[in-house]
């Protein structure tokens, strides 16, 4: 247990909910209910140690308590809900509802989903997560190569380089990289205060809204659990760039996306850019993972709205943070949780090079996300809040890492043991509420309701 | 001055802050102007004197990708600046934006 989780019949699911909510300046309250699972039952339970570990070897347990964790994140929210708003809903399984609707499966150092990979480099190892096809266009520039990079030569090419410099060029290059190094120094957060505007002045009684520009898992998750307490979601997308994820297993877009409004403009005109601007005046909560400088180039800044909105929050969700030089790295959930620290503590508790769970920063992210959003918009709002997917699983890690080797591996040992007592789940999902809309099926409805013109 | 692009590569204009990245271009020669001065490879300095034209002066965008008519050549801007990036004589373009990938 840690230092700070003085009750020892306390779970750590509650001290984790505990020591997030002390950070949001909040006192827990003594009613607060969450999981009382061994976190290493929570990680058997999850469905995610099914999904790490060689794919012709056994699952694998995670020595720090990530799945309780989640647990703990999606207590520390119901804790300031409604009651029964999440009944049914477990934090830990929602690390695992994406393997689960995509039949995903351990694949040792590669992602389940396949776009991710640990190599050795010539001194040490990096993850290079190729989401998208184009990435693959800018292999040649990354390695300094001549000519095209023969498919089976990446391996290689990676291994005659130093990490350092892959990560240093990678980042320049958008590409997804990062080293596979030890957990840092402990973070001194899971989030970031951006700037401060005014509160909300008056107190009109409507529904809460939100505006959703994310895409892909960490911000849709976001907003779909504040749907469940009661929020009118709106989900913006360009009809050039839509949500990525409508173009994959549309189950698990249903799920995270059932119930939204989807609004399309085109910030690529000046009529979209107004009502895009438009759009983020009427809301309550904006979420949004877009690199902050791709925003400001629409003429949308984040720190102007917010002072100039009262009442507004604002939720950044980056792959590492704002600010110069991290604001501009690219991440996803897998090699956002080896930057973290993930892999390497991984390897020292099981001697594998291995990815831990699926794009496990994205759900992790997404339920600290929601309750970073629903706190600050009880207060008042008038807050921009940025959470880093590397941040927020580094922050995990750090709330109850093992001291030394010795405990590390004393700890996967015992934990491991105590998984195979209790079984180890496969990863499962709740079924979607409903089908989510097309692309800008809902733009002159919620527009024309919002009296913003076409 | 004519110089060849190697995927990699970095380059700076004499004249701004624009500083850009080769994603890719064909093996040859280039001629390539930032702010209307050839840009600077490595850790060359600029000439004495050297100055941003106005008539070249369009700006270049941090994170943007500028490609040639057939998109045979591709730079990315890691740093902004003042200065136009001119290829051969022709200006170039912005590519359109990465499409986002389905699933992470």
């Amino acid at each position: 247990m840690p230092a700070d989780a003085q009750d020892s019949s306390e779970s750590t699911a509650a001290a984790y909910a505990a020591r997030l909510l002390r950070s949001l300046g909040l006192i827990p309250s003594p009613t607060l209910y969450a999981p009382r699972e061994h976190p290493a039952m929570a990680w058997a339970a999850s469905g995610l140690m099914e999904l790490t570990g060689l794919s012709d070897g056994p699952p694998q347990m995670c020595p720090v308590p990530l799945a309780a964790c989640a647990d703990g994140a999606l207590a520390a929210l119901a804790s300031l809900a409604p009651e029964g708003s999440f009944d049914g809903l477990s934090g830990a399984r929602l690390l695992g509802e994406r393997a689960a609707i995509m039949d995903l499966h351990r694949a040792g150092a590669v992602s389940p989903g396949g776009a991710c990979r640990l190599y050795r480099a010539g001194d040490g190892w990096i993850a290079l997560n190729l989401a998208r096809d184009e990435d693959r266009q800018v292999l040649p520039a990354w390695l300094q190569l001549e000519d095209a990079l023969a498919p089976d030569a990446l391996p290689q090419m990676i291994a005659a380089r130093r990490s350092h410099e892959l990560v240093e060029q990678g980042r320049l290059l958008g590409l997804a990289v990062a080293a596979d190094d030890a957990p840092g120094p402990k973070p001194k957060g899971w989030f970031a205060l951006g700037v401060e505007g005014k509160p909300r002045q008056s107190s009109k009684r409507r529904a809460l809204r939100v505006v959703d520009l994310s895409s892909l898992w960490a911000g849709p998750l976001c907003s779909h659990l504040l749907q469940r307490l009661g929020a009118e979601v709106i989900k913006v997308e360009s009809p050039a760039r839509p949500d990525g994820a409508r173009a994959g297993h549309p189950g698990f877009f249903d799920l995270l996306n059932a119930g939204k409004k989807c609004v399309a403009v085109d910030p690529r005109d000046e009529s979209g850019r107004r009502q895009l601007r438009a759009l983020i005046a009427g809301a309550d909560i904006v979420i949004e993972g877009s690199r902050p400088r791709g925003l400001r180039q629409l003429g949308i800044d984040a720190e102007v709205l917010v002072r100039d909105t009262p009442g507004l929050t604002w939720i950044a969700i980056s792959g590492h943070g704002r600010g110069e030089p991290q604001e501009n790295w690219v991440a996803y959930g897998d090699d956002a949780g080896v930057a973290a620290g993930l892999s390497h503590l991984m390897y020292r508790a099981t001697g594998h090079h291995l990815i831990c769970g699926d794009a496990i920063a994205d759900p992790l992210a997404g339920l600290h996300a929601a309750l970073a959003a629903w706190v600050s918009h009880i207060n008042g709002g008038g807050r921009l809040l940025s959470l880093a997917l590397s941040g927020v699983v580094a922050h995990c890690i750090a709330f109850d890492l093992p001291g030394s080797e010795g405990a590390l591996r004393e700890r996967q040992q015992q934990w491991t043991a105590l998984a195979h007592e209790s079984g180890v789940s496969k990863p499962r999902t709740r079924p979607p509420s409903g089908h989510a809309s097309a692309l800008g099926a809902d733009t002159s409805a919620v527009l024309a309701g919002l009296g913003i013109a076409c | 001055m004519a110089v060849a692009l190697k995927a990699g590569a970095k380059l700076k204009s004499a004249v701004c802050d624009t500083q850009l990245m080769v994603v890719k271009a064909p093996a040859g020669e280039y001629d390539i102007r930032c702010g209307g001065v050839d840009m600077l490879a490595g850790t060359a300095t600029a000439p004495e004197g050297a100055q941003l034209d106005p008539a070249q002066a369009g700006g270049t965008l941090i994170g943007k990708r500028y490609v040639d008519a057939e998109e045979k050549v591709e730079l990315l801007c890691t740093k902004g600046g003042k200065g136009s990036v001119v290829l051969n004589g022709v200006a170039m373009e912005i590519k359109q934006a990465k499409q986002l990938p389905s699933s992470d």
